[in-house]
Order: structure tokens, then C-alpha cells, then sequence
């Protein structure tokens, strides 16, 4: 599998006795979106932080356009082309909206009226472009959401990585998110999700992969994952039948 | 330059670039100069006025990694003394003018700053501050004993021999001048630093390190870049310091509370990490310090202290975004 974008290579993460992801191994290709799915504490934030640089993986690879990066520190990793948003989101409060996507636009753009017109691009992109001047501490949930997802796209990234984008999201907020996604994947962006809305994941997922107690459990198409026993049984328990 | 005026909504605020802020930067310069022009056949007036203008500078510099890093540096009063004690001593050893010696003094406190603050870059808040304040003992215990630089717990003396050369003048409205022009060189270097991609890391940085580094932002390096340009400019306001008063001990510039602290203090008064606050904080709380000492020192000893420090509690309490903060918040009301 050369042609993979990421490339994750039996990587385990050990806090002291606990193992959190056991050997762990896929590949992103571009132009893909790739769902993670798991129980809570499955290990889905610690694989991620591991693709991203936030913690060092304890065994395995990773790769990214075939090269290592396993020892790389975020920033490096984000610099490369990996963008990425966090489950509890991280805004820099006391900036206002473009101030924020500018901060991900300046890795290519040193300029401020550079930054300036590549955050306002990706702030249409996102639906935020009536808001550019409004401090980012005030922004609803759907917004800040909205607003991470605007910052790593201003680093013009190979790959954007999303931890539960959805949680927390009404109903439309969810839609709207989709359908960036949705939209932003047809322009050739490629993105590795962490989703709990199975609905979410059975609508833009080609391919799912099943975290267990750290451990893969199954890869595959939505369809097919979700009418698995195994993945079933993790999600719901088991039947009384079986 | 206004690139993003669009927005409908409260707290708006346009992205300016370095030359679209320029225009209000040189009027506050202005101001400070008409000041100068206004006062100049009054002595105490002028010597307040160029205190004023020299902690200005120092609480801007400051504020370059105190405010917009957010790095609560104590130990600015060591890269203070450090760039005093290297202009001096190439003046009086080896008759360099303090005028070029300023830039040497620069260097070694951006490079001393950047030694100390690298191991301690690693502690956050509090901790940080703790950890730099811990500094300032240091240097003064080595500042006493290395007698060879600093004249001991004697102290160092200059003597007066008048010359533009030797920035040694009779008149204070020649140092009214040199202060008002090293608060216009840290104004401008504060601004060109808060309208570059520096300045958005250093604020990155201060809201929220891990978005910082998703961001691609190396945060060790956005602190040391911050950190060396903030100390640079401190030391040349030691140099300029030590040579207006022409005599001082390690003790008087590693002093806590006349240095260390009280840029922090000025930055916060007048408005932590916006570009005009810790100016217009020093315009304020220094005239203020002077007059009290005048007006009350006299009458019971300390009781200028006691009305100063009362002066900035209540500024704590009811301006907590410092002066500046309660001057927007007043236009807003205003306007509306």
C-alpha cells in the first residue's frame, strides 16, 4: 500500500500497565473518508492523538506519504499537511473568528493580509464568513465546531483528522456538518473521523474502522461493520438468542 | 487596512496590518511629544515625564512576552541589569559611547533571557513566574560579588562629563527627549510585532498551547522569539536608565519592586497584551507615584505608598481589563 496517505503500522500505546491501543494497523488512502468507531474509552482519542503527534506511540509506525512520522511533534506533523480538531474544543478565546482560522493560514501565508484572505476563504468554506469579526469566546458549540474544523483547513492540509465534530450538535447543527463534510470530500479532502452518530458514519463512510478495548475488531463498509455480531455485541451486548 | 469588516456583531474587531495601525501609534507619539513641549521649563515635570516615558517602554517591551505570550516574566529587572551593566562598563572601560554600547547590552539580554527562559519555558502560569522571580535573587547575589562589573554593593558611578557623545546632559528636557524616543522605539516594535505572524503565534501560544501546535506552531520557538525581542528592548532600557542616573548598586536594578514587578504591574494597570495599554499604564501610574511622593512623602513617611497602593487595588477591582479595557467599554457606551 504505497499510494496511502497515512499509513498506521501496529501502533500501541501503553500508560504504564494499562494498554490503551494494542497494535493497531491501517491505511488512509486519498481522497477517503475513513470513520473510527468504538465504546467509550474504546482507546479512539488516544489512536488519534498518537496519528497527530499530541502522545508517542509505544510500538508501530506511523506513516505519512511513506515516511515516518512517529517521532515527529505535532506541530511538524500539522506543518506536513495533518489538520485536526479536538473532541472538547480548543478555540483561542480572546481571538476573534478570522484571528483564528489566521493563526492555521499563517504555516503557508506569512503575510497578515495573506493569512487574512485564506482564513476568509475557509470561513466561507464553513459557513462562519458573517462572524469573522465577532471574539471566538462567544461562539455557540455548532460554531466552535465549525470554526476548529475552518482553522485546520486554513493549513491547507493532506488530511483533516475529526474527534466527534458531531457530539453535543442538534439534529440541523449535524446536517449542516454532514454536508461540509460531504462537500468538502468531493473537492478531493481527505478525513479520518472519530464518530459516535452511527447515522452520521453509515452516511459518509466508505470504509469503518471498529476500535475495541484498543484493539481493531473490524474494518470495512459501513454496512457490512454494522451488522457484525462482534462490532453488535460491543456496541449493544449481546443477543439473547446467540 | 480593513480586510474584514463585515461583521454585524458585537466585539468586532478588523484585521489590521502594521502599516494600517501606524497612523494611531504616531499620534500617540504626538501626544507624548506635545506633553514634553507643554512641561518644558519645568523640571519636576520633565523628570516625571521621562520616568514615565522610560516605563512605558519597559512595560511595553513586557508586554511583548507577558502579554501577548502570556509568559508572566519577573525576571525582566535581570535583562534590565544586564543590558545597564554592559553599556556602562564599554563605556568606562574602553570609552565605547553609550550610544552604540546600547546594542551590545541588547544582544547579551536577548541571549541571557533567551538561556534562562528556556529550561523554565517548560512551567506554566504561576509556576513560570515563581521560577523567574527566583532569577532575580540569583543575579543579585552574583550581581554583589562580581565587583569587577558592578562595583559591588559600592556600586557603580559614571562621572559627569557633559557630551551628546557621552549621553550625558545638564538639562532634563535632553532626557525627557532620549526616553520619549526609546518609548517610541518599543511602541513601534510592539506593534510591528502584534500585527505580524509572530504576534498571532505569541497570542496562540497564551490562549491555548495544544490548538497552538495543531495549528503548525512551534510554541518553544514562538516563546524564545518573543522572550529575545522583549529582553532586547529592556536592556536598552537599562542602559538608558543606568546612564541618566549615572549611579546605581546591584540591588537598585535587581530591585523587585522598582523594576521586576513593576512592569508587569504598569502592563496590567493600563491593559495586559493590547499594544497601547502598558503606555498609557505607565503615563498614569508613574505622574501619579511622583506626585504622591511629593505631596505626601513629606508629611508622614509612607503614606504615599499606602494612597499608591490603595490607587491600584481599586484599579484591580473595577478596571479588569486595565485602563484601556475601561476606556473601550466607555467609548461603546457612549456611542451607542
Amino acid at each position: 500500500m504505497s499510494d496511502a496517505l497515512l499509513s498506521v503500522r501496529g501502533v500501541s500505546k501503553r500508560f504504564g500497565g494499562l494498554v490503551a491501543v494494542n497494535e493497531v494497523s491501517f491505511d488512509v488512502l486519498p481522497g477517503d473518508v475513513v470513520s473510527i468507531i468504538g465504546p467509550n474509552g474504546a482507546g479512539k482519542t488516544t489512536l488519534f492523538n498518537l496519528l497527530t503527534g499530541q502522545l508517542a506511540p509505544s510500538a508501530g509506525q506511523v506513516l505519512f506519504e511513506g515516511r515516518d512520522i512517529s517521532g515527529l511533534s505535532p506541530n511538524r506533523r500539522a506543518a506536513l499537511g495533518l489538520g485536526r480538531t479536538f473532541q472538547i474544543s480548543q478555540t483561542l478565546t480572546s481571538l476573534s473568528v478570522i484571528e483564528n482560522a489566521m493563526v492555521g493560514a499563517f504555516l503557508h501565508h506569512a503575510s497578515i493580509k495573506a493569512a487574512a484572505r485564506r482564513a476568509d476563504e475557509v470561513l466561507h468554506l464553513v459557513g462562519l464568513a458573517d462572524r469573522a469579526g465577532v471574539r471566538a469566546g462567544v461562539l455557540t458549540l455548532s460554531e466552535r465546531r465549525r470554526l476548529e474544523v475552518a482553522r485546520a483547513l486554513a493549513l491547507d492540509p493532506r488530511i483533516v483528522l475529526l474527534d466527534e465534530v458531531m457530539a453535543g450538535l442538534n439534529p440541523t447543527e449535524v446536517e449542516e456538518l454532514v454536508a461540509l463534510v460531504e462537500r468538502l470530500n468531493a473537492e478531493g479532502h481527505t478525513f479520518l473521523v472519530i464518530e459516535h452518530n452511527l447515522k452520521v458514519v453509515r452516511r459518509f463512510s466508505r470504509r469503518v474502522i471498529v476500535i475495541e478495548r484498543g484493539s481493531k475488531l473490524a474494518e470495512g463498509t459501513a454496512d457490512d461493520v454494522l451488522r457484525d455480531p462482534r462490532v453488535v455485541e460491543a456496541y449493544i451486548g449481546r443477543t439473547r438468542a446467540a | 487596512m480593513i480586510l474584514a469588516a463585515r461583521a454585524p456583531v458585537r466585539h468586532t474587531r478588523p484585521v489590521q496590518n502594521f502599516a494600517g495601525a501606524l497612523p494611531r501609534a504616531l499620534l500617540a507619539l504626538l501626544a507624548m511629544g506635545a506633553l514634553v513641549a507643554f512641561w518644558s521649563g519645568d523640571s519636576f515635570t520633565l523628570n516625571t515625564l521621562a520616568a514615565a516615558f522610560l516605563f512605558a517602554g519597559l512595560a511595553t517591551a513586557w508586554n511583548i512576552i507577558g502579554g501577548f505570550g502570556g509568559q508572566f516574566s519577573l525576571a525582566h529587572s535581570v535583562f534590565f541589569a544586564v543590558g545597564a551593566y554592559t553599556t556602562v562598563n564599554l563605556y568606562l572601560k574602553l570609552g565605547i559611547s553609550p550610544w552604540i554600547g546600547l546594542l551590545p547590552g541588547a544582544a547579551l539580554a536577548a541571549a541571557v533571557a533567551c538561556l534562562l527562559s528556556w529550561p523554565l519555558f517548560r512551567l506554566r502560569g504561576p509556576f513560570f513566574a515563581i521560577a523567574t522571580m527566583a532569577f532575580t535573587e540569583v543575579a543579585l547575589a552574583l550581581g554583589n560579588y562580581w565587583t569587577s562589573l558592578t562595583g559591588g554593593t559600592r556600586g557603580l558611578s559614571i562621572p559627569f562629563r557633559l557630551g551628546l557623545g557621552n549621553m550625558i546632559f545638564r538639562d532634563r528636557l535632553s532626557y525627557a527627549l532620549l526616553m520619549l524616543g526609546f518609548a517610541a522605539l518599543c511602541l513601534l516594535i510592539s506593534l510591528a510585532v502584534n500585527r505580524s505572524r509572530l504576534g498571532y503565534y505569541l497570542q496562540a501560544v497564551r490562549d491555548n498551547e495544544q490548538a497552538a501546535r495543531a495549528a503548525g506552531v512551534s510554541v518553544l520557538r514562538v516563546k524564545l522569539t518573543g522572550m529575545a525581542i522583549s529582553a532586547a528592548l529592556t536592556g536598552i532600557g537599562g542602559g538608558l536608565f543606568f546612564m541618566q542616573v549615572r549611579v546605581a548598586d546591584p540591588a537598585a536594578l535587581l530591585s523587585l519592586f522598582d523594576f521586576g514587578v513593576k512592569f508587569a504591574l504598569i502592563a496590567l494597570i493600563g491593559g495586559l497584551g493590547t499594544v497601547y495599554g502598558p503606555l498609557l499604564g505607565a503615563l498614569v501610574v508613574i505622574p501619579l507615584e511622583n506626585w504622591l511622593r511629593a505631596e505626601l512623602g513629606g508629611i508622614l513617611p509612607g503614606a504615599n505608598l499606602i494612597v499608591l497602593s490603595l490607587c491600584l487595588i481599586l484599579a484591580a477591582l473595577f478596571m479588569k481589563h486595565g485602563i484601556i479595557g475601561a476606556l473601550s467599554a466607555g467609548l461603546r457606551r457612549v456611542r451607542r
